[in-house]
């Protein structure tokens, strides 16, 4: 656990180096029930004896020379956020506490890591030491529940408490405040004169519950370790990785693709001891800056095979080449592995070499530079309207087996995502069109088959026949990218407007031996009804 | 122009020329279209670039048929995928190919997958990964209007990916513009009035096309219909004697694009261009 207890005033001093310049104490003020408190300050304020929690004036008062500023929190959150990204270099699991703070703490799960520093002490020690050479105030503590390492961070910093060590008579002696309570908890506990945690532990259980709350007893299990107590890894913890650190800076793309195509050979020799592969690869690049940028890249088939996996990351690269920024440099390269499952080790490389495999690395490729809703298969549904008759769903998505079929009634080969207003004259009214106006031209019909009824599928709530307008030109690029005939299955369903409404499906071939399929929707002569063009046969 | 030496010059240049131009396109990708016939009418070498034009975008589901039937006819169990492309923001113009539509026209849609990218470029590159690769038999391209990328170069880098690869493409193609191409086969497409169904001559029946070889050649007996054949779709391509009435009477001869240059050397071969 680290604790950063002047991260707000520190990050915005690297920030803005006028700040340090100037050598005033510096502060950030929060509007809180129309009073102006102090909510993070410096050394040379509490130098003066002013705390967090003190009014803006008090401290103007006591400290003529304070420069205050108001707290922009989304900005030091964020900060804080990447700057907790940077620390998966020290192990993957990662996590900020967001029920106490946004920022300020730092939970690290060092389980299986701590033999890589040389120890948790030095471990402790080397990355205390690099955030103290980074201008950042900064204590930690390592103990075997989180809650334990979070109070101990805070009051006794640089302590490492082993799994089996004494960790109930170390907390003994800390105040209650130590075990992440509320501050009307503290205060009903000060009352009582329960100051040390230590007077806790025989208290009876039931009383400390009625008066101060279920959470108080789990917070206080939590920290002696009675209970477990999970956090939320802020980047995605890769199953199995590989790393490299350098010893100087790199800065160039080429270098960092360079790496992740060794990093992938590693990488692919420890997937096949173990005989398994993955689907998901994760290249996550560490600046001395700390900041981290992840790529990632996803395979339809399960695989381990380095050419493949470096070539997926190399495609991604090359789209983003423009925002490629190095910063200061890069100073670690790790490439991880998730979604890891068997793979037969007899495969040599990625897939088989015939055929599908080929296939399958080839959407691979084109998902991971198109993006994944550019390749589509379609995937027949059960229902009879015609948008919705056919999905098109992402190739990188496992193939499910088909549970239904297409219908053979007749359907036009192209279908218009949106249907078109036509206007259609019929010589008998109900009858089959005899001609339409489409986009402004017109179209004699010289044949023509129907009516094809199709009613509104009224067991399905949201399966109202309705009709979206067509597009305008120009129109903005989400819409377009519909990667559906008609509406989204995520899309709020539209809700019927009128009971029951059918349409009727004609298909008419034009003196120029075009067909089309249209229909008119909702029963003649009413408001809202109209002839619609919705496909082409060929 | 004016001495008989220069003229006998270019002559001989012109005789070399057309030798080039009349010999079938298949020398580069190895294969033999002569004997090549399937399915009533024929099925094309693999590892060729073929332009399908047709005049106007309406047509576009005369065009995609055509090719889909030919690209049908190049599906075999180890290159069972058939890639169709085009651009994101175009389907609303010609309509997406529709899955129960292309079983209803004898197609599996499980063989077709759909690539839509945001920009020509990326199109075209999906063209060539898409080539390169040892499963795909054929990949159909939807391009409207004439993209200023898609020139001589590109279209010569693509012939030589089809024959490398053994995969054939199919530029769907729309207007009357025809800009330099390296494409093996150019055809135009345009829908014809069907013959009627069997028992009701007011019911649309299967589709049909009027079908032009612009450029390329395909064998004797075919080049005695002057590259221009009535082809029903009857769950494979037929022959149908042309009672109909021609659309367009004899090989029209397209318009050139402003800027490309018409190679009117071989004898016959106007629309080389």
């Amino acid at each position: 656990m680290l604790n950063l207890p002047r991260w707000a005033t520190d990050c915005l001093k690297r920030r803005d180096p006028a700040l340090v310049q100037s050598g005033r104490p510096f502060a950030l003020y929060e509007k809180h029930k129309s009073a102006l408190k102090l909510v993070a300050v410096d050394e040379k304020v509490s130098g003066h004896n002013v705390w967090p929690g003190h009014n803006l004036s008090d401290a103007r008062a006591l400290i003529p020379n304070l420069e205050a500023r108001e707290i922009d929190r989304p900005l030091i959150e964020s900060l804080f956020a990447e700057f907790a990204d940077w620390h998966s270099y020290a192990s993957p699991i990662v996590a900020v506490l967001p029920d106490m703070s946004a920022f300020g703490d730092l939970a690290l799960d060092i389980t299986g890591v701590a033999h890589l520093f040389g120890g948790e002490g030095k471990m402790l020690a080397s990355v205390v030491g690099r955030l103290e050479a980074l201008g950042l105030e900064a204590h930690g503590a390592i103990a075997s529940s989180i809650g334990a390492a979070w109070a101990l961070a805070q009051h006794l910093p640089g302590r490492i408490v082993e799994a089996d060590g004494n960790l109930d008579v170390t907390l003994a002696r800390l105040p209650v405040s130590a075990l992440r309570l509320t501050p009307e908890q503290v205060a009903t506990l000060q009352q009582l004169g329960l100051k040390r945690i230590g007077q806790l532990y025989d208290y009876p259980r039931r009383t400390l519950q009625a008066r101060l709350g279920a959470s108080l007893i789990a917070r206080l299990d939590q920290a002696r370790g009675l209970v477990d107590e999970s956090i939320t890894p802020r980047i995605p913890a890769p199953e199995r990785f590989v790393e490299r650190r350098f010893a100087e800076p790199i800065s160039l793309l080429d270098s960092v693709l360079e790496t992740a195509r060794d990093l992938a050979i590693r990488l692919a020799a420890d997937l096949e001891a173990e005989g398994v592969g993955a689907q998901a690869f994760h290249l996550m690049v560490y600046r001395v800056d700390h900041k981290v940028m992840c790529l990632s890249a996803r395979s339809a088939g399960t695989t381990r095979d380095p050419l493949h996996v470096t070539r997926l990351f190399a495609q991604r690269a090359e789209r983003l080449a423009g925002e490629f920024d190095a910063g200061f440099g890069i100073d670690m390269i790790r490439l991880g592995a998730a979604e890891v499952s068997q793979l037969d080790s007899l495969q040599v490389g990625a897939f088989d070499d015939e055929g599908g495999g080929d296939l399958l690395r080839l959407h691979d490729r084109m998902a991971n530079r198109l993006g994944e809703t550019a390749v589509l298969r379609t995937v027949p549904v059960g229902t009879h309207m015609p948008e919705r008759a056919a999905r098109l769903e992402s190739v990188i998505q496992p193939a499910k087996p088909a549970s239904n079929a297409f219908s053979d009634r007749k359907r036009p080969l192209r279908l218009l995502p949106n249907p078109e207003p036509i206007r259609v004259t019929a010589e008998v009214p109900e009858g089959p069109p005899a001609d339409m106006t489409w986009r402004r031209v017109t179209y004699r019909f010289v044949k023509a088959a129907g009516p094809e009824r199709l009613g509104e599928e009224w067991w399905l709530t949201q399966a109202a026949l309705t009709i979206d307008p067509p597009p305008k030109t120009g129109e903005d690029k989400p819409r377009t990218q519909k990667s559906r005939y008609g509406w989204d299955e995520e899309d709020e369903p539209p809700l019927p407007r009128r009971p029951m409404l059918f349409r009727d499906y004609y298909t008419a071939e034009d003196d120029g031996g075009r067909r089309f399929w249209l229909f008119h929707d909702g029963i003649p002569g009413t408001e809202g009804a109209g002839w619609f063009l919705h496909g082409f046969f060929s | 122009m004016g001495s008989p030496a220069k003229q006998e010059a270019l002559e001989a240049l012109r005789a070399r020329i057309a030798a080039i131009e009349n010999r079938p396109p298949l020398g580069e990708s190895g294969a033999d279209l002569r004997r090549k016939q399937v399915e009533g009418f024929l099925a094309s070498a693999p590892g060729l670039l073929h332009e399908v034009f047709t005049p106007e975008e309406r047509n576009a589901g005369a065009t995609l048929g055509f090719s889909l039937g030919q690209a049908r006819a190049l599906i075999k169990p180890d290159r069972p995928a058939v890639f169709y492309m085009e651009l994101a923001h175009e389907s609303q113009e010609r309509g997406l190919p529709y899955g129960p539509g292309l079983q209803n026209f004898g197609f599996a849609p499980e063989h077709l997958t759909l690539v839509r990218t945001q920009t020509m470029p990326e199109l075209l590159w999906a063209i060539e990964e898409a080539l390169s690769c040892r499963a795909v038999a054929a990949v159909i391209a939807d391009i409207g209007g004439h993209p200023k990328i898609l020139d001589f170069t590109v279209s010569r880098r693509l012939s030589l990916r089809a024959v490398s690869g053994g995969a054939s493409v199919f530029l769907n193609r729309y207007g009357t513009g025809r800009e330099a191409s390296a494409a093996q086969l150019r055809w135009r497409v345009e829908p014809a009035v069907s013959e009627g169904h069997r028992y009701d001559s007011q019911l649309p029946a299967q589709p049909r096309w009027a079908v032009f070889l612009e450029k390329g050649l395909l064998s004797t007996e075919h080049a005695m219909g002057g590259g221009h054949w009535l082809l029903d779709w009857k769950n494979g391509f037929e022959f149908t004697q042309g009672d109909v009435a021609e659309p367009a009477g004899p090989r029209k001869i397209p318009a050139p694009l402003p800027g490309a240059q018409p190679a009117a050397l071989g004898h016959g071969l106007l629309e080389t261009a």
